[in-house]
């Protein structure tokens, strides 16, 4: 436990003292959803039971509980030292990665609390706790760096809007092992180039992506409970969030030049590796995947790319031709997401046992 | 009172912050059962619930639920589905251009 916890003073000095030390906070905005809870209670987990208990056992054996530590392994950072431009990027990741992990502990507790289904709630329990943890990390990482968290949306006005449980079991899972193959890949690359690891959180990146990957697990485990949730017309929506989920990475990861290029990372193998691991750990639940091969894909995401940076240029802008730029930018985005969309995929036909270990 | 706006209850409710090194959460929990349905606001009363770093806080405050109307519902049912992207985690914040930390 870090020693500035030994101390609790009353909460109003607790509270000046987070203040005096932070020279800025960051306000957490998860976001709220409702799902159709009856629908979550009625998921009957027998046809895939063995596998089932076999990866809840593992959750509940809880075996990342003693990983979130800092040991001397944690180096002392410069922070004052680190160029701005760098600093900007990486505090963005740390506080975009907080607040990820913080909505998806708000979202998991929500269904565990609103379900009566036991073996859901015993699941969303498991990972509820571990996003809590991963946030309580990152959490201290912005610390260091003098930034605090600000609860104030707690007493804010919170609307609800609502996902049909299908939608969250796709999202959420392809967000769960895509964050594996993003934190595996900067680790063994890390594990390779030593020298560009400028901050010690990479180093708990591998056990870290284990707690997602199985997160990932339970939701492919809830997907094969009814083989209607990848045939037929959701076969369309699964390439839908394959596309809008791949082609967001690709644009959000490329506006991070600094931050690659500190852990001397090309954006474009990263990005296309991070597809690969992707595409092959999720045959094992969709039936189809991008062909990220395809001579048209590296090329549109780039196009899709240089149309986002106008569109954001044309919002700053602002006036008539920031509005007619943006409505342009916006057409060329559009079009690209469509090619992207309509790309020729591969079939795949998943296994029989859908269950997968972490091998990369 | 209407198609969009509906009635407003007021329930008790329980707000619990960890903010320590081993965790980060925050919930707040309807204790008279209420619940919340798609389009439907709540506010929590009071001032700003303050958890410094290092403290657990659980405090009892009031909740003010703006039920949704039914036509606010049902739209909310029909569209929630497109902010999908919002259940994605991409490392990055959507916004393209940083400013510099100074």
């Amino acid at each position: 436990m870090n020693a500035q916890t030994d101390v609790r003073p009353e909460r109003a000095i607790d509270s000046e003292a987070t203040t005096a030390m932070a020279t800025e906070s960051h306000m957490l905005n998860p976001r709220f959803y409702t799902t159709d809870f009856d629908e979550m209670d009625r998921i009957d987990v027998t046809p895939v039971r063995a596998d089932w208990d076999a990866l809840l056992a593992q959750m509940k054996s809880d075996p990342n509980k003693g990983h979130f530590k800092k040991n001397e392994e944690w180096d002392a950072i410069d922070w004052e030292g680190m160029e701005p431009a760098l600093k900007a990027e990486f505090i963005d990741f740390l506080v975009s990665s907080c607040t990820a992990e913080f909505s998806g502990c708000v979202l998991y507790k929500e269904m565990k609390r609103r379900g009566t289904n036991p073996d859901i709630c015993e699941l969303f329990s498991y990972m509820s706790r571990d996003e809590a943890r991963h946030a309580g990390f990152i959490n201290d990482a912005l610390r260091e760096a003098g930034i605090a968290v600000n609860l104030g949306f707690l007493t804010r006005e919170k609307k609800y809007t609502y996902f049909r449980p299908k939608f969250i079991y796709y999202a959420t899972y392809l967000s769960e092992k895509i964050g594996y193959a993003r934190y595996i890949t900067i680790f063994r690359h890390l594990e390779a180039h030593p020298e560009h690891r400028f901050h010690p959180i990479f180093k708990w990146f591998r056990e870290w992506c284990n707690d997602e990957f199985s997160h990932g697990e339970a939701f492919a485990l809830l997907m094969r409970t009814d083989p209607k949730l990848t045939a037929g017309r959701n076969v369309l929506w699964i390439r839908f969030f394959l596309t809008a989920v791949y082609a967001t990475m690709w644009v959000r990861d490329h506006a991070r030049p600094r931050f690659h290029e500190a852990l001397g990372v090309d954006i474009d193998w990263y990005d296309q590796e991070v597809f690969r691991k992707t595409s092959a750990i999720a045959s094992q639940v969709f039936p189809v995947e991008l062909d990220i091969d395809h001579p048209a894909w590296v090329p549109t995401l780039k196009r899709l790319e240089r149309a986002m940076v106008d569109m954001e240029g044309a919002r700053a802008r602002g006036g008539l031709g920031g509005l007619l730029g943006k409505l342009g930018a916006g057409a060329r985005a559009g079009a690209c997401f469509v090619r992207l969309y309509t790309l020729p995929v591969k079939r795949r036909t998943p296994p029989e046992s859908v269950r997968m270990e972490p091998a990369y | 009172m209407g198609l969009l706006k509906g009635q407003i209850d007021i329930a008790p409710c329980t707000v619990e912050v960890v903010h320590v090194f081993e965790e980060l959460s925050a919930h707040v929990r309807l204790d008279d059962g209420s619940v919340i349905h798609p389009g439907d606001s709540v506010t929590v009363s009071g001032a700003p619930v303050i958890a410094g770093y290092g403290e657990s806080v659980t405090e009892r405050r009031t909740a003010t639920i703006r039920r949704a109307g039914p036509l606010r519902r049902a739209w909310t049912r029909l569209t929630g589905d497109l902010e999908f992207m919002e259940l994605c985690e991409f490392s990055f914040s959507e916004d393209l251009k940083l400013e510099d930390a100074a």
